[in-house]
């Protein structure tokens, strides 16, 4: 063993990318992704009951590719719903609502999505990188914590 | 030809261990600047002793004058 490094993410994506680790997220956590249309015409009437949760995602940037395309994603689980979008400042946000749930439940439900579509994120995009460099993943698996870990190797002349 | 091995641990809120094997001295930084450009900001570097072993292809000459 040479050396062990840690680093913080940085997420700097196209929509589709991150709407791609959004739904990767969205799997590993048992929520269904939803589609707008039905969403809005199902919206609750009583909203004074129905609690909501706004984070951001630290380190994150959209990067605006079409505008007018509709870049939202909304997920449901257990009544609970997560939409998924691009603020005004470019940064990634997920807005956690749900009726009779506390706002401590779903602030942890936000940071739990949003973490796991951080580390899909990267994920994706290391796998991608690291197979152009030429190196090769001998091996992917998934840790009681949920951490992913991969075994790469490369031969070099 | 030569072979490198990584191990790369992503956390469930996206950090990155990364563990390189078999490189010694600056080819070891050479992929924490790859994988820095790749994930993000680099939050901690820990060296083994291998790290500070001279580079494969450096040769040390040990001359003697007396």
């Amino acid at each position: 063993m040479s050396a062990v490094a840690v680093f913080a993410p940085i997420v700097i994506a196209s929509w589709p990318a991150l709407g791609a680790a959004v739904a990767s997220a969205a799997t590993s956590l048992g929520f269904s992704i939803v589609d707008q249309a039905v969403t809005n015409a199902n919206q609750s009437q009583n909203t004074d009951s129905v609690q909501r949760v706004d984070l951001e995602i630290p380190g994150s940037e959209v990067v605006l590719e079409t505008l007018g395309r509709d870049q939202r994603i909304r997920l449901v689980r257990d009544g609970v719903e997560a939409l998924f979008a691009r603020d005004a400042r470019g940064r990634a946000s997920v807005c956690v609502t749900g009726e009779g749930y506390s706002e401590e439940i779903l602030r942890q439900v936000g940071e739990e999505l949003s973490g796991r579509m951080v580390q899909h994120y990267v994920l994706q995009k290391l796998k991608s990188e690291l197979d152009s460099r030429g190196m090769n993943l001998v091996e992917e698996t998934v840790g009681e914590d949920q951490s992913i870990r991969l075994r790469v190797r490369h031969w070099q002349n | 030809m030569n072979v490198r091995e990584y191990e790369i641990t992503i956390g469930p809120t996206g950090e990155v261990e990364l563990h390189i094997d078999g490189i010694k001295g600056k080819g070891c930084l050479e992929v924490v600047k790859l994988f820095e450009s790749l994930v993000g900001e680099v939050r901690e570097v820990r060296h083994t002793s291998s790290f500070y072993e001279p580079d494969d292809d450096v040769v040390i000459r040990n001359q003697q004058h007396h």
